[in-house]
C-alpha cells in the first residue's frame, strides 16, 4: 500500500489494486479511509469500491448460515455507511447485496419444494415453515393468496418500502413486521396491480436483480430469515456464497452498463435542432448526449458548475473524458471523444446566466448524485437554481441517474444530506484576510424537490417521479432499508 | 450517416480534396470535423458551401500563421524540462495581478478571433456565438487607445481603458465618471470662429468623445439619459451668451445634475432602505452595488443588529470586494457563490438588488444571475427590494435577457488559475490524439512549454465548442416586490410613470 500511494494519489484505481492482494478487514478498514478522506467520491466510484469490497466480504466469509451472512455485511456496510453518510450510495448497493443474500436464500427455500414452478410455491412454503407467525400473517388464505398473486408482486412491494420507511422510526420498528402484510390485502390490490405489473418486465430483462424479483413476494420477516438460516445449514447443496457473488457480479455488470443503457433511450427524448441545458461532467449525461449525437443534430449549453466542477466539465468538453477515468481507461482512446466531435455545438456558460439563457432552451437534462425515494433529488450545486429556473420557463426537465443512485431514504432532513466543501474552493487561499472576516460557505450539493422534475431517466426506462418509490420498492427489501 | 447523406456530392467532390492539402496533421482532424458542423443549422445549396469551406480554410490557415501558432510549438521541445518550471511561476505571478493582466491575453487574441468573422458573415454567423447572441456582435471592443480618433480628449481616452478592464464598473459610477470627464472635455473646448457653441458642441465635439466611449464598453442606460440630458442643456444654451460664461454655467449644470441626482438621490434611497432593514434581518445581495452597500452601511451605523449574505458569481467577482467592505465596517457577512444561492436563500429574510437600468415593462436589468437570486427569493416569499436612482430608469422595454444585453469577452469566462488547471489536459485533446495516432505516442508525450493562453486557443480552434458570456439578465417584475427610488418606495408597475415625471421636468 505505501509504494502505491507514493507513486499515485489513493483513490478508487488504487483501492481496487490494493483489494486483490489485501485481506478483507485491512480493506474495509482502507475504504472507510478513503471514504472519509473524499478521495473516494461521487456516486459511481463509491459504488463500485462498495461492491468490490462486497464481493470479498462474500468470497471470505467461512460458513453456511445466511443469517450470519447477513449480519456480516450489515456489519460491513454499517461502518461503510457512517463513514460518509452522505455518499447514499455505498448504503444503497449494501442493501442491494443484503437483499440478494435474501433472494437466494429464498430461491433455495423455494426450489425444495417439488413443484418448482414459480407462483403457487411460496403459499405452501410459507403456511408450512412458519409456525410462528404473527396472527395477522396467518388469516391470509394460501387460496386467496394464490388467487391475487400475479398482481400481488407490486403493491405488496409497495408497502413493505413504507412500512420500512416507518421502522425508521423506533416506535413502531416491532410492529412493522406484522403491520405491513395485512394492508396488502388483496381486496386492495387488484386496482394498482393491474397498473404495476407491466412495468416489472422492463425491470425483470435489464437489471440483473430486477430479474429475481419475482421473489419479492414471500415476505421476510425476521422469524422467516431465522428459519431460512436453520434450513440452509440443513441442506447440503445450498451453494450460498457462490449465488450471492454471482448476483455482485451482476450488480457490477449493471454499475458498468447502467450509463450504456440509459444512453440508449437517447433518440427518444432528443430531438432534431434542440436546445438543451445540462451541468456538471457527469459521464452518464455526456453519454446520453454522445448516443443522441450520432443521429440528431443539437446544440448543448453547459453551465460550468463553478467551483466544484467546472473544471472537469471544462475537461470534458474538451477531451471527452473525467480526469479520475484516465488512469484506468487508456486504451479506450477512440469511445472517449468530446461532444463537439460529433458536430455537436457546445455553448459554455457561468452558472448565473442560467435564467438568462432558459427562455431558449427546450430541455434541461440534469445529472445526479443522489435520487431519493419521493422523486426528489441531491444532485450538484445550482442543480436547484437551474430546475428552478426551467420551471419557471415551462421547460422540461430530465433526470438521468442508474438505479444504484436510487435510494430508499426519504428526505426528512434534507440539510442531512447536503455536503459542504472547503471555502477554498470559493475564495482562493491568497485571500486569507477576507476568509477571517468574511464566512465563506461552499454547498457541494442542492437539493431539488419532486416538483421541479418532469422525468426521471434510468437504466429501466423513463419514469415519473412520483412512480419512483415502485422501483425503490423493487430493489430493497424492507427490512434492510435501516441497514 | 445523416452527414453524409445531407452533403451534397458535387461540392464534396469538388472541395474533399482541399482539406487534405493542409500539410499539418492537426488540421487534418479539424477538417474531419468541420462537416458536420457546417450540416448542422441550415442545409446551404452547393455553391454556398464551398464558398464557406474556403472562407473557413483561410480563417484557419490566418489563425495558425498568428502569434504563437506552429513555429512555438515547433521549436520548445528542446529545452522543454529546462522550462517547464520556470513558466509556472510566471503563471502564478500573472494570476497574482488583478484584471488588466488577466486581459491581456485576451487583447492579442482578438484580432485572431476577428479576422475569419470579417471574410464571410456566414461563417461569423455560425462559428461564433451566433445561437444566442449573434446579433449583439456588431463590433469589437475597444482595448487599447490605437484606434482613437484624434478629437478624442485624454480625460476620454483614459476613461475608455477604465471602462473596458473593467475598472470603473456599475453603471451610476460610469455615468458619473463620464460626466466629469465631460467637464474636462468642456472646460479645455473652445468654439471654432464661425459656429456656436451650442451648435458645435454636441456634434462636432462630444460625439467623438460619445462613440469612442461607446467603442470601449457599450453605453449604460444612466450614460445614455445623462447624454441626452447634456445635450438637451447645450441645445438651450443661448446662442448670445458669450463663450466663457456657457461653458461655466454648463459645468455648474453638470454638477447639479450629479448633485441631485446621484448624491441626494442615493442618501434618500439609502435612509429610506435602511429603515427597511429590522432586527434579526438576514439581507441577501447580488454582487455589487453601491446604493445597497451604502444603504447596509446606514442600517449598521444606526445600531440596526443584523447580518448580511453575498451572493456573487464568476467572472468578476464583484460581490467579493462588497462583502471585504463590510466587514471591514464590523457587518457580519456570509459569501456565497451563485451555485450555492438556493441555499443562501434559506437562510435570508430579505432580498436588496442594485440595478443597472429599469426598463419601463417594470423588469430589472442587472447584473447576470440577478435574476435567479430573485426567483429563488419569491419562491420562498422573501421580499425582493430593488434599490434604483430614477436616473436609471429607461423607457426600454425587455422580454428576455437575450434581445438586449452585453456580450463580454469569452476568454474571461477561465481565470488565469482554471486555464492552468486544463493545461495537462494537452495530451487528450482530439487534436493532438490524432497526431499521435500517426506519429509514434511517444513524441506527444513530451511536453511542450505550457502556456495558459493555449487553453483558450484550444477553444477557439474547436471548431464547436464557444464560450458565452454576457454581463446582464432581465428579471421578471412579478418577482420584484418594491423598488426605492429617490422618489420613495413603489412597485416595479410605477417605473414608467416615474421615468416620465422625472423627465419631462
Amino acid at each position: 500500500m505505501a509504494q502505491s500511494t507514493v507513486i499515485q494519489a489513493p483513490g478508487l484505481s488504487t483501492f481496487l489494486k490494493l483489494l486483490k492482494t489485501t485481506p478483507v478487514d485491512p480493506s474495509v478498514e482502507h475504504l472507510i479511509s478513503l471514504l472519509k478522506r473524499r478521495q473516494i467520491r461521487n456516486s459511481r466510484p463509491c459504488a463500485i469500491a462498495t461492491t468490490a469490497l462486497l464481493l470479498r466480504v462474500v468470497g471470505e466469509f467461512k460458513g453456511r448460515d445466511a443469517a450470519k451472512l447477513v449480519e456480516r455485511i450489515r456489519q460491513v456496510g454499517r461502518r461503510l455507511t457512517s463513514a460518509q453518510p452522505r455518499e447514499v450510495v455505498v448504503g444503497n448497493i449494501v442493501r442491494r447485496v443484503l437483499g440478494l443474500v435474501r433472494e437466494v436464500v429464498d430461491e433455495n427455500a423455494d426450489g425444495q419444494t417439488p413443484t418448482g414452478s414459480e407462483a403457487p410455491t411460496p403459499v405452501p412454503n410459507d403456511s408450512l415453515h412458519r409456525p410462528t407467525l404473527a396472527s395477522s400473517m396467518s388469516t391470509f388464505s394460501p387460496l386467496k393468496h394464490a388467487v391475487a398473486e400475479p398482481m400481488h408482486v407490486g403493491v405488496y412491494d409497495g408497502n413493505m418500502s413504507d412500512s420500512g420507511e416507518l421502522s425508521r422510526r423506533p416506535p413502531l420498528l416491532s410492529s412493522h413486521t406484522s403491520y405491513a402484510p395485512p394492508s396488502a390485502g388483496p381486496l386492495v390490490n387488484s386496482l394498482f396491480g393491474l397498473f404495476s405489473q407491466p412495468a416489472d418486465t422492463p425491470s425483470a430483462t435489464s437489471t440483473p436483480t430486477g430479474a429475481h424479483s419475482p421473489n419479492g413476494k414471500t415476505t421476510f420477516t425476521q422469524q422467516n430469515l431465522e428459519r431460512l438460516g436453520e434450513m440452509s445449514r440443513g441442506q447440503t447443496s445450498l451453494d450460498l456464497k457462490g449465488e450471492v457473488m454471482e448476483g455482485i457480479r451482476e450488480l457490477q455488470d449493471e454499475l458498468e452498463t447502467s450509463d450504456k443503457q440509459i444512453a440508449e433511450v437517447a433518440l427518444e427524448h432528443i430531438h432534431a435542432n434542440e436546445i438543451i441545458l445540462t451541468h456538471t461532467a457527469s459521464t452518464t449525461v455526456q453519454k446520453f448526449l454522445m448516443y443522441a449525437a450520432r443521429k440528431r443534430k443539437f446544440t448543448v449549453v453547459h453551465a460550468e458548475t463553478y467551483p466544484h466542477d467546472n473544471r472537469d466539465t471544462h475537461g470534458v468538453l474538451l477531451t471527452g473524458r473525467k480526469r479520475e477515468l484516465r488512469q484506468d481507461e487508456d486504451d479506450e482512446d477512440d469511445k472517449w471523444k468530446p461532444l463537439t466531435e460529433a458536430g455537436i455545438q457546445v455553448y459554455v456558460i457561468p452558472d448565473s446566466h442560467v435564467f438568462a439563457i432558459m427562455s431558449r432552451v427546450n430541455k434541461v437534462i440534469l445529472a445526479t448524485h443522489t435520487v431519493l425515494a419521493n422523486g426528489s433529488l441531491v444532485a450538484a450545486a445550482g442543480a436547484h437554481m437551474i430546475a428552478k429556473a426551467a420551471k419557471e420557463h415551462q421547460t422540461p426537465v430530465v433526470v438521468l441517474s442508474g438505479v444504484y443512485k436510487l435510494s430508499p431514504v426519504y428526505p426528512f432532513d434534507i440539510d442531512e444530506l447536503i455536503e459542504h466543501g472547503d471555502a477554498g474552493g470559493v475564495v482562493p487561499y491568497e485571500d486569507g484576510d477576507f476568509v477571517d472576516k468574511v464566512d465563506v460557505e461552499n454547498p457541494l450539493y442542492d437539493y431539488v424537490p419532486a416538483d421541479l422534475v418532469d422525468l426521471y431517466i434510468t437504466n429501466l426506462g423513463g419514469h415519473a417521479p412520483s412512480y419512483l418509490y415502485r422501483i425503490v420498492a423493487d430493489h430493497y427489501r424492507s427490512e434492510d432499508i435501516s441497514l | 450517416m445523416s452527414d453524409q447523406t445531407a452533403e451534397p456530392a458535387p461540392a464534396a467532390a469538388a472541395t474533399s480534396s482541399q482539406p487534405q492539402v493542409a500539410p499539418a496533421a492537426s488540421t487534418n482532424g479539424d477538417a474531419k470535423t468541420t462537416k458536420p458542423a457546417e450540416d448542422a443549422p441550415k442545409k446551404l445549396s452547393p455553391a454556398e458551401l464551398k464558398k464557406q469551406k474556403q472562407a473557413e480554410k483561410q480563417a484557419r490557415r490566418a489563425q495558425q500563421k498568428g502569434p504563437g501558432g506552429p513555429p512555438k510549438e515547433q521549436g520548445t521541445p528542446k529545452d522543454a524540462q529546462k522550462q517547464s518550471k520556470e513558466p509556472k511561476q510566471g503563471a502564478k505571478n500573472e494570476q497574482a495581478r488583478p484584471m488588466p493582466l488577466r486581459r491581456r491575453p485576451s487583447q492579442s487574441n482578438v484580432p485572431i478571433q476577428k479576422e475569419p468573422e470579417k471574410k464571410s458573415k456566414k461563417e461569423s454567423r455560425q462559428a461564433g456565438v451566433g445561437l444566442f447572441f449573434g446579433h449583439l456582435y456588431s463590433q469589437p471592443k475597444q482595448q487599447s487607445m490605437n484606434g482613437a480618433g484624434k478629437d478624442v480628449h485624454p480625460a476620454v481616452l483614459s476613461l475608455g481603458l477604465q471602462y473596458s478592464s473593467y475598472a470603473i464598473c456599475g453603471s451610476t459610477a460610469r455615468m458619473v465618471a463620464m460626466l466629469l470627464s465631460f467637464k474636462a472635455v468642456i472646460e479645455s473646448y473652445q468654439t471654432p470662429p464661425g459656429t456656436s457653441l451650442a451648435r458645435h458642441l454636441t456634434n462636432h465635439h462630444l460625439s467623438p468623445q460619445i462613440e469612442y466611449l461607446r467603442s470601449c464598453r457599450p453605453l449604460s442606460i444612466s450614460m445614455g439619459n445623462a447624454i441626452r440630458w447634456l445635450k438637451d442643456v447645450i441645445i438651450k444654451i443661448d446662442p448670445a451668451t458669450p463663450e466663457a460664461e456657457a461653458k461655466r454655467d454648463l459645468l455648474e449644470e453638470i454638477d447639479i445634475f450629479i448633485r441631485e441626482r446621484v448624491t441626494a438621490a442615493d442618501r434618500l434611497i439609502r435612509d429610506l432602505a435602511a429603515t427597511k432593514i429590522e432586527p434579526g434581518d438576514v439581507v441577501l445581495t447580488y454582487a455589487s452595488s453601491s446604493i445597497v452597500e451604502q444603504a447596509i452601511l446606514r442600517a449598521h451605523e444606526a445600531g440596526t443588529p443584523f447580518s448580511v449574505i453575498v451572493v456573487d458569481s464568476k467572472p468578476l467577482f464583484e460581490g467579493k470586494q462588497l462583502a471585504r467592505k463590510l466587514a471591514n465596517a464590523g457587518v457580519k457577512v456570509r459569501y456565497y457563490l451563485i451555485t450555492g444561492a438556493s441555499h443562501a436563500i434559506k437562510d435570508a429574510t430579505k432580498v436588496f438588488l442594485g440595478a443597472h437600468a429599469m426598463m419601463s415593462n417594470g423588469r430589472l436589468y442587472s447584473r447576470v444571475g440577478t435574476a435567479s437570486v430573485s426567483m429563488l427569493a419569491s419562491a420562498q416569499s422573501l421580499p425582493v427590494i430593488v434599490l434604483c436612482q430614477s436616473v436609471k430608469f429607461t423607457e426600454k422595454v425587455a422580454l428576455d435577457s437575450i434581445v438586449g444585453n452585453e456580450v463580454a469577452p469569452a476568454e474571461e469566462l477561465l481565470s488565469e488559475a482554471e486555464r492552468r488547471d486544463l493545461l495537462p489536459l494537452k495530451s487528450m485533446l482530439p487534436s493532438s490524439r490524432a497526431a499521435s495516432k500517426n506519429d509514434d505516442k511517444a513524441a506527444t508525450a513530451e511536453e511542450e512549454k505550457p502556456d495558459t493562453s493555449d487553453v483558450l486557443k484550444w477553444i477557439a480552434e474547436s471548431k464547436n465548442l464557444h464560450h458565452l458570456q454576457v454581463l446582464y439578465d432581465v428579471t421578471p417584475a412579478k418577482y420584484i416586490d418594491m423598488v426605492i427610488t429617490e422618489y420613495g418606495g413603489l412597485p416595479p408597475s410605477s417605473v414608467p410613470v416615474v421615468h416620465r415625471l422625472s423627465t419631462s421636468i
